[in-house]
């Protein structure tokens, strides 16, 4: 029980804190309230900091999850879980440096991310805690490790301008059309980090699409599109409920702040890329 | 089929379901069963599916019409097959093969036989178990009585059609360095061709020729210098079934990235022949000519995509092509007796080549390598296309494959090595599509999208159907000429497969699947004549 509350307390504050991207005209601090819980310990990645605690696992656990490792994720992550094919290196994952004993790695492999194309995997649950053992031990042989490491450092990111990249924030990429410095920005740069902070720069993971849907009978919903295919629209309204229709039978206008950034792909030098990043990693 | 739910199993696994339905299933087929014939391979029947692309051009253009755009929104469903071993990244990427009445199909370490009719288990074999890359199985291919199927750490097993028993079994690659497999051979003649994949070691990439008998090595094709060689590339696996030309007997198949994968500063130069075409002789394995669309590549972009041969008219003159959308974003159309280049162009976003050199292949801009600070680099690794088939339809002139549109994120730096991948990069943002680009200009006519980036193949067929998936697993039917959705299917599985067609019994069928099942579709009509006749 003990256990539970805490790892839905932990849960809750990575939701929270994840749903808060770049959103235009949403101020990071008072969005959404923090629940308050117990400290925790900060989380680190990489080669930086101490090494994350984690439940002991056995020599058979690892082994066994090695194998399953090889046949359902190597592709994606890599032999030694460091990266390889679209998949992250799960060595620097914080997801793997945050999780005890399954509660964090086992709810990805469990549920999957559909929306970045990993799938969802039915194992049973002693497999999926030789896998959670199996990623432990790569993360701990890799932080262990001084010499050759794939992966980026946050400082490989800071070749930019931000002078430069304030001009183009401001001017050039026109992001004060949706963002501001001081409003819904202010901060970002101690929230996000490194990588994961130019990630959510150019196309914010968790930016959601709020849809206004009509009726045929002339009821109007608004909320958060939760589903969406050339024949189905989903959301879900304000008071938590699900809706879906089939796009004939309602008219909805959408609201994507991802759009504006996907806009940006084609036009950003990658010279704009490193400034901007230069001096979004101001905002502390 | 839960009577025969798979489990891992030493000893070969045979389901040989109710025996006296095996034999009713086959009975009106028996007295003509032949296997597959060379002649079968190179005219396939309408009422067969003989190898991975149907026929040998990679087209998968189907000349049946009896569904039609008219009536194909009338489909329904004939009958399901379970394979229970659905689960994640447990899903059917094969294409079926039809031979016979008969359906072989697979998934990693399992092959099925399967009544075409009803969907009932003729027999199926469970691979021993072990450790390689289970990241996809293409199906089996088939001569005479035997079909040829690769397991997962790289071996070709050569089975009983009738049994599923093994015959022979021969290693190509050693798994434990890093290569495996997931494709469907490709049958030329008395021979059988199989390539490995694998992009994570520096390895040597290569093409097989195998005796259909014995499985003894007849000549092998290596697509790069041995593993060690100073300032070359390694590298070049080939993972895809090639297609091949029966008139000028030369074949075409595509190789993957060379390696280490992201750092090209210690192979320097164009690392031939990784993401290249090249055309082979079926009888030596000698290279006639290359074409490569992606020299000194740095981005993982394998030019492994099926190389595609039509012979069409270009500004007045007939011509034999080959087509191939590539994962770098470009569009080749090639002159598949010469090797040289007729048209490149782009179909979506890319921003990593300096141009097109005279020869047709894209320059790439050295500013758009991986570097330490990252380039912003379209398409992502994924591609802007990748395995899954496409297909071409003459009568449109239309080339339809499904992409993804996509930004990404490189990085690389001399800490990252030369072994393997050795550095990093990060998808951004993809939308998936369907494209139908017309061969003569390599412009898109239309574009149907399909929400996230899908991983459905294409099939088109002669009455101006075109067969596909979305990335939210709804099986598509569009009208060729337009693009314009025609009917629909949910069936909240990931489509990862390529759909075929046939006639059986005089009547068409639409075979597809999604997640680990497999679904027939015809007109309700047939279904329902059928039912009546068997109630007689």
């Amino acid at each position: 029980m003990n256990l539970l509350s805490k790892t839905t307390l932990a849960a809750l504050a990575i939701s929270a804190a994840a749903a808060l991207p770049f959103l235009p005209g949403v101020s990071a601090q008072n969005a959404t309230p923090v629940p308050a819980g117990p400290p925790r310990t900060p989380v680190t990645v990489g080669s930086q900091g101490p090494p994350p605690e984690h439940a002991k696992f056995t020599a058979t656990q690892i082994d066994a999850g090695g194998s399953l490792f090889i046949q359902n994720c190597a592709f994606c992550h890599g032999k030694d879980a460091g990266g390889g094919e679209s998949g992250p290196d799960l060595t620097r994952s914080k997801v793997v440096s945050g999780d005890k004993n399954g509660e964090g790695i086992g709810a990805v492999i469990r549920n999957g991310r559909q929306e970045k194309g990993m799938p969802r995997f039915s194992l049973p649950d002693a497999q999926i805690m030789e896998l959670v053992a199996f990623v432990h031990s790569q993360q701990d042989k890799a932080m262990s490790q001084t010499g050759v490491r794939k992966g980026v450092e946050d400082s490989d990111l800071l070749t930019g301008n931000v002078a430069a990249g304030k001009k183009y924030f401001e001017t050039t990429g026109n992001c004060v059309s949706c963002h501001s410095a001081t409003g819904d920005l202010a901060h970002v740069a101690k929230k996000f980090t490194g990588l994961r902070l130019e990630q959510e720069m150019l196309s914010p993971r968790d930016a959601k699409t709020k849809v206004t849907v009509k009726t045929r009978t002339g009821v109007t919903l608004t909320g958060i599109e939760t589903y969406k295919d050339e024949f189905v629209i989903g959301m879900t309204d304000t008071f938590g409920v699900y809706h879906s229709w089939p796009v004939t039978a309602v008219t909805f206008k959408e609201e994507s702040p991802v759009d504006a950034h996907v806009a940006l792909f084609s036009k950003y030098t990658d010279e704009d890329v490193h400034n901007l990043y230069a001096y979004i990693n101001t905002l502390k | 089929m839960t009577l025969m739910k798979a489990g891992f199993s030493m000893t070969f696994l045979h389901s040989v379901r109710a025996f006296a339905l095996a034999a009713v299933a086959v009975t009106s087929v028996s007295a003509t069963a032949q296997g597959v014939t060379d002649a079968i391979l190179k005219n396939p029947p309408r009422d067969s599916w003989p190898g991975f692309h149907g026929d040998y051009s990679g087209q998968r253009h189907s000349p049946l019409t009896e569904i039609s755009p008219a009536n194909v929104s009338q489909m329904t469903l004939a009958w399901t097959f379970q394979t229970g071993l659905g689960g994640g990244g447990n899903t059917m990427k094969s294409t079926p093969i039809l031979v016979d009445g008969v359906l072989y199909f697979t998934m990693p370490d399992h092959v099925w036989a399967v009544d075409a009719r009803t969907g009932h288990t003729i027999w199926h074999y469970a691979a021993p178990p072990n450790k390689a890359f289970h990241i996809g199985q293409r199906g089996v291919s088939m001569l005479k009585d035997k079909l040829y199927y690769m397991t997962s750490d790289a071996h070709v097993e050569a089975l009983d059609a009738k049994t599923g028993k093994v015959l022979w079994d021969v290693m190509v690659a050693d798994s434990n360095k890093g290569q495996w497999s997931t494709m469907s051979p490709l049958i030329v003649g008395n021979h059988v061709m199989v390539g490995a994949s694998g992009d994570f070691d520096n390895l040597q990439g290569f093409l097989r020729s195998l005796d259909p008998e014995t499985g003894k090595t007849q000549w092998q094709w290596d697509a790069t210098p041995p593993v060690g060689t100073p300032k070359m590339t390694s590298g070049g696996n080939i993972w895809m079934t090639g297609t091949y030309d029966p008139e000028q007997n030369l074949m075409f198949w595509g190789t993957g990235n060379p390696t280490p994968v992201l750092n090209g500063t210690v192979r320097p130069g164009d690392n031939l022949y990784t993401c290249s075409i090249v055309a082979l002789d079926p009888e030596t394995g000698k290279l006639k000519w290359a074409f490569q669309p992606s020299p000194h590549d740095t981005h993982d972009w394998d030019a492994v995509e099926i190389p595609v041969l039509a012979d069409v008219t270009v500004e007045g003159k007939p011509r034999k092509v080959l087509m191939q959308a590539s994962r770098n974003g470009h569009f080749f159309v090639i002159d598949r007796v010469t090797g040289k280049s007729i048209l490149t162009t782009t179909f979506g976003p890319v921003n990593w080549t300096l141009g097109i050199d005279k020869e047709g292949r894209p320059i790439p801009n050295p500013a758009k390598e991986p570097a330490q600070d990252g380039r912003l680099i379209a398409p992502d690794e994924g591609g802007l296309t990748n395995y899954r088939s496409p297909s071409f339809d003459p009568k449109t002139g239309l080339f339809i494959v499904s992409a993804s549109p996509s930004y990404s994120l490189y990085f690389a730096k001399p800490a990252d090595g030369t072994y393997g991948w050795a550095g990093a990069d990060y998808s951004l943002w993809s939308k998936g599509e369907l494209i139908a680009i017309d061969y003569r200009t390599g412009k898109p006519r239309w574009t149907h999208p399909l929400g996230r980036r899908a991983g459905s193949g294409v099939m088109t067929t002669a009455s101006g159907l075109t067969f596909s998936g979305d990335a939210s697993g709804n099986f598509l039917a569009l009208d060729t000429a337009t693009g314009k959705t025609l009917w629909h299917a949910g069936t909240g599985g990931n489509i990862a497969s390529t759909p075929i067609t046939y006639e059986l019994d005089g009547h068409q069928v639409v075979l597809l699947s999604s997640g680990s099942i497999l679904y027939a579709f015809t007109l309700p009509e047939h279904h329902a004549a059928a039912v009546k006749t068997a109630k007689k």
